[in-house]
């Protein structure tokens, strides 16, 4: 079943793999047959949502399960000449220590943070010599410097550099990275994906990827490998797989994929339902329930990899089914938005916001948050605030919810009860109240019988899409994505002018959170809300979104219209973002570095310092924005206002 | 499940329902421990009703060893210690559970206030509450009887007066943590009453604490009034209360080694089956 053994050399192989761990004295199949193999040289990208497996098949090639999930291994792993599943600890220990790398998600919590960064590579490197050098390799600038710094004071994407530099300290085969950008921000995650195609070209080792997302894996993967319910779903070099997906599933994925491509006039193609649970497998293809072409056979026979040269499939009738064929069957948004701009929900005046910073051992020292935002919500309007982690997009959004006041400026929200919704869903409902209690409880204010009141939450989760059973649940024991649309009914139960969205969807997996955006587009036509939504992703931004504003150390620097913006960015800030946006051959890091810090900005524009076209002019005063084009795209920055 | 009662969704209500379902997933020496607990509770609640003699009134003649008419003997003025050991079980455990519920009640109070108010509100209560920890028990104990004489009601004012500062102080600290969560914030965008928030969406939080912390501390409130009244500060003879039966039963240790030894063992008894309970009511909500 393993890919045809030519004479390429394999650094990893591995060959029907079965792990089982043990939740809740359950023990739940969570790979249930994997052959992979993996050539030298070579990145790989492993794709899948939660559940799929896709750590555990890390943590499995790195021989690094845990011991308290009492996991039970069948099948091999055989990694540079090591069979890891039966392997001594002895043997571990040496496999861990010249022949594979590991890195993880957080960075913080793989370093000692009452280290010193120099000390603690010394446990990998032999010389301080050598630690400086790695670090220069992994393009940690000022090394000498920096192996004197503790973890905290190192930036995330610094950081994340750091775990790479001690990763390929062994020289070893094969590094394993385990969602090494999802963390980060858009502009270090393209820097550091273009590290490891780098790194890969110097050493000569081989990467594994693992990553919820198919466009990060893209990016610079090889071949990916799409893994669904513990299988492989699907294989197949990247262009090919990208280009002519041939399993159901790799092809709702890239159909439900934010791109700049998607026409705005319809509605995102999603997926029913969720990932599967692995306490509760089909018996047959995983991906059944699902699937729009399934037929009964589907639901009984576990289907076994087809493989035909470099690429293959696990579904039954890849053959007959016509998966470009179901792409055109796209619909239509069912009303159209009544955007009226001569009225304003929210009417932002150069909104300021200081917060202030306190600290036992620090002198006392106020941070500053907003620098003036000024921005206008038409009623029914949608609006995104996109920006980098830092940039006060969240901040303004807390303001306008009248969750912190604005320092500075005004700012005029004509909606009394504006609702929000949060990035994270289960945190944001109360755990031990049942969902109708949490909806129901917005509806006390109004003069409503209990009956009545009880009528509207079954309308109200009707309306967001859940099945009426659900109102008798804790948020516990639903999924995330039925728990994010119950913060939504909870937020529409009363219809407010003005619906604030903190990143509503980036907790969710990509199926999910694209249904929940077409969630959003369809109430706020229907129930004519204003939308305010705050998101570091432009494809979401660009769907969701008539206007888009992008944010920059609490700043505005550019807005427009939606489109307009991502075909025609006109601020130098706009533009890498764009270029950073992960995509298949590669995105360009068009800019170094990361966001400055907020308790030392720099002088001038607050980009000059990472911008790629500054001029002497921009580190000595601020830009004015200045209108591009038509009046309705503003930039704020040096070079424009010379147009 | 897939139809829902209006009842059932819409009920008010501020207790954790999940604490039930839980106990069926409980491990079999937590069961044992939990099955102890509600035998003594058992017998310290309906154990007076089957006192074969008055514990007041003498029944017989005086030091009897254990015997088949007397099986825990008869004190120094002839007293049943069965019937005596009964009333005591009762009168000593259930002192137990009202320092604990009294202590619950007035510290959880004060540290929801506390814990929610925040700013110098919070500050205020937490020193006040600090001022109450620094008192020490017996000479508390010792001032209230000094003050308005030896009885068994004025050693538990005593006993709850000191007691509840320690569940202001955990129940604030919960209370905070939950305040924190976005969920709170979301309540009020949704324009929920500031009562309702505070009993509704932010006190249950702190209660699967509070209880594991009340069920470890009931043998501990046990231990400390039997002590209390052992050095004759609680109960007063002829009120049968375990402590004070020990130190009565020591007087006598000489003619009647059981007039001490058995109340004496049956505080062991009841503070050892309170502190298993606790940690299976710990081990049981902090698994979930």
């Amino acid at each position: 079943m393993t890919a045809p053994t030519s004479a390429r050399e394999h650094v990893a192989e591995v060959v029907d793999l079965h792990v089982e761990l043990t939740r809740e004295r359950v023990s739940l199949p969570v790979l249930r047959g994997i052959d992979l193999s993996i050539e030298r040289g070579e990145i790989v990208g492993l794709v899948g949502e939660s559940g799929s497996g896709k750590s555990v098949l890390g943590l499995t090639m790195l021989g690094l399960l845990p011991e308290e999930a009492r996991p039970v291994v069948h099948g091999s792993v055989r990694i540079d000449g090591t069979e890891i599943t039966t392997a001594s600890a002895a043997a571990l220990r040496d496999f861990h220590r010249h022949r594979v790398g590991a890195i993880f998600q957080d960075p913080m919590t793989s370093l000692d943070p009452t280290m010193r960064i120099g000390k603690q590579m010394l446990e990998v490197a032999d010389s301080t010599a050598q630690v400086i050098s790695l670090l220069k390799e992994v393009g940690v600038p000022d090394p000498a410097r920096r192996v004197n710094s503790y973890p905290h004071e190192l930036s995330g994407g610094l950081r994340q550099r750091v775990m790479i530099a001690i990763a390929i300290a062994g020289s070893p085969r094969l590094i394993i990275a385990d969602e090494p950008t999802t963390a980060l921000d858009v502009t270090v995650q393209a820097q550091i994906l273009e590290l490891f195609a780098r790194l890969r070209e110097e050493l000569t080792c081989s990467f594994v990827l693992i990553t919820h997302d198919l466009a990060v894996a893209s990016q610079i993967a090889d071949r990916i490998f799409v893994l669904y319910g513990g299988r492989v779903a699907e294989i197949g070099p990247t262009s090919e797989l990208l280009a002519a997906p041939a399993h159901p599933y790799t092809s709702a994925l890239l159909r439900s994929r934010l791109d700049e491509e998607a026409d705005k006039q319809f509605m995102l193609p999603t997926l029913s339902g969720e990932p599967p649970d692995p306490r509760s497998l089909p018996p047959g293809c995983p991906f059944a329930p699902r699937c729009q072409f399934g037929e009964p056979a589907c639901e009984t026979e576990l289907p076994g990899l087809l493989l035909k040269g470099d690429r293959g499939n696990a579904c039954r009738r890849s053959d007959e089914i016509d998966l470009n064929g179901s792409a055109s069957a796209r619909q239509r948004w069912p009303a159209d938005a009544s955007v009226d701009l001569s009225t304003a929900v929210v009417e932002a005046r150069s909104v300021e916001f200081v917060a202030a910073a306190s600290g036992v051992f620090r002198k006392r020292s106020a941070v500053r948050i907003l620098y003036g935002v000024d921005l206008t919500v038409g009623s029914g309007e949608s609006i995104a605030l996109v920006g980098e982690s830092g940039c006060g997009k969240t901040t303004f959004l807390r303001a306008v919810a009248s969750l912190v006041k604005p320092t500075g400026g005004s700012l005029v929200v004509s909606d009394p009860t504006p609702q929000m919704i949060f990035q994270d869903a289960g945190s944001s409902l109360t755990p031990w109240l049942s969902v109708g209690e949490i909806i129901t409880d917005r509806l006390r204010g109004a003069r409503m019988s209990a009956e009545a009141r009880r009528e509207r939450m079954l309308e109200t989760l009707a309306l967001v899409g859940l099945p009426e059973w659900i109102a008798s649940q804790r948020p516990g024991r639903i999924s995330g994505g039925q728990r994010q649309r119950v913060a939504i009914a909870r937020a529409i139960a009363v219809p407010p002018q003005i619906l604030l969205c903190d990143e509503p969807t980036s907790a969710l997996d990509a199926s999910v959170a694209a249904s929940v955006l077409n969630l959003l587009g369809d109430l706020r036509r229907k129930l004519g809300m204003a939308l305010l939504f705050v998101t570091h992703d432009l494809g979401v931004a660009r769907l969701v979104a008539d206007r888009m504003a992008v944010m920059y150390l609490g700043r505005i620097v550019e807005i427009g219209d939606a489109e307009e913006v991502l075909r025609n960015p006109r601020h130098p800030y706009t533009q890498s973002l764009i270029a950073s946006i992960p995509r298949p051959g590669g995105a360009r890091a068009r800019v170094t570095g990361e966001p400055p810090s907020l308790f030392n900005p720099p002088a001038g524009c607050a980009f000059q310092p990472r911008c790629p076209s500054a001029v002497p002019a921009c580190s000595q005063r601020r830009p004015n924005l200045a209108s591009s084009g038509n009046g309705a795209h503003l930039v704020d920055c040096v070079l424009e206002e010379r147009l | 499940m897939a139809t829902v009662t209006p009842t059932e969704a819409t009920r008010a209500g501020v207790a954790p329902r999940w604490r039930l379902r839980v106990l069926g997933s409980a491990r079999v020496p937590d069961r044992l421990a939990l099955a102890a607990l509600a035998l003594v509770l058992l017998v310290a609640i309906f154990g007076p009703f089957f006192e074969p003699h008055n514990p007041r009134l003498a029944a017989g003649l005086p030091f009897q060893s254990p015997n088949g008419a007397f099986p825990f003997g008869t004190d120094d003025a002839g007293r049943d210690m069965l019937s005596a050991g009964l009333s005591g079980l009762q009168l000593t455990m259930l002192s137990g559970i009202a320092i604990v519920g009294v202590g619950l009640l007035i510290g959880g109070t004060v540290g929801l206030i506390a814990g929610s108010a925040g700013g110098l509100l919070d500050s205020v209560l937490m020193r006040i509450t600090d001022l109450f920890l620094a008192l020490p028990a017996p000479v508390l104990a010792i001032a209230v009887v000094a003050a308005f004489g030896p009885s068994l009601f004025h050693t538990l004012i005593a006993i709850s007066i000191f007691w509840w500062p320690y569940y202001a102080r955990l129940i604030r600290a919960e209370v905070k943590a939950f305040a924190a969560r976005p969920h709170m914030e979301a309540v009020r965008l949704a324009r929920v009453s500031r009562a309702r928030r505070l009993l509704r969406h932010l006190l249950p939080g702190a209660i699967p604490t509070a209880i594991v912390a009340a069920s470890l501390d009931i043998g501990a409130a046990i231990t400390l009034l039997a002590s209390l009244s052992f050095l004759g500060l609680g109960a007063q003879p002829p009120t049968p209360e375990l402590g004070s039966l020990t130190a009565q039963g020591f007087a006598n240790l000489q003619t009647g080694w059981w007039l001490a030894v058995i109340p004496g063992v049956l505080v062991f008894v009841v503070v050892l089956v309170a502190n298993l309970a606790g940690d299976a009511i710990r081990d049981i909500l902090e698994r979930r």
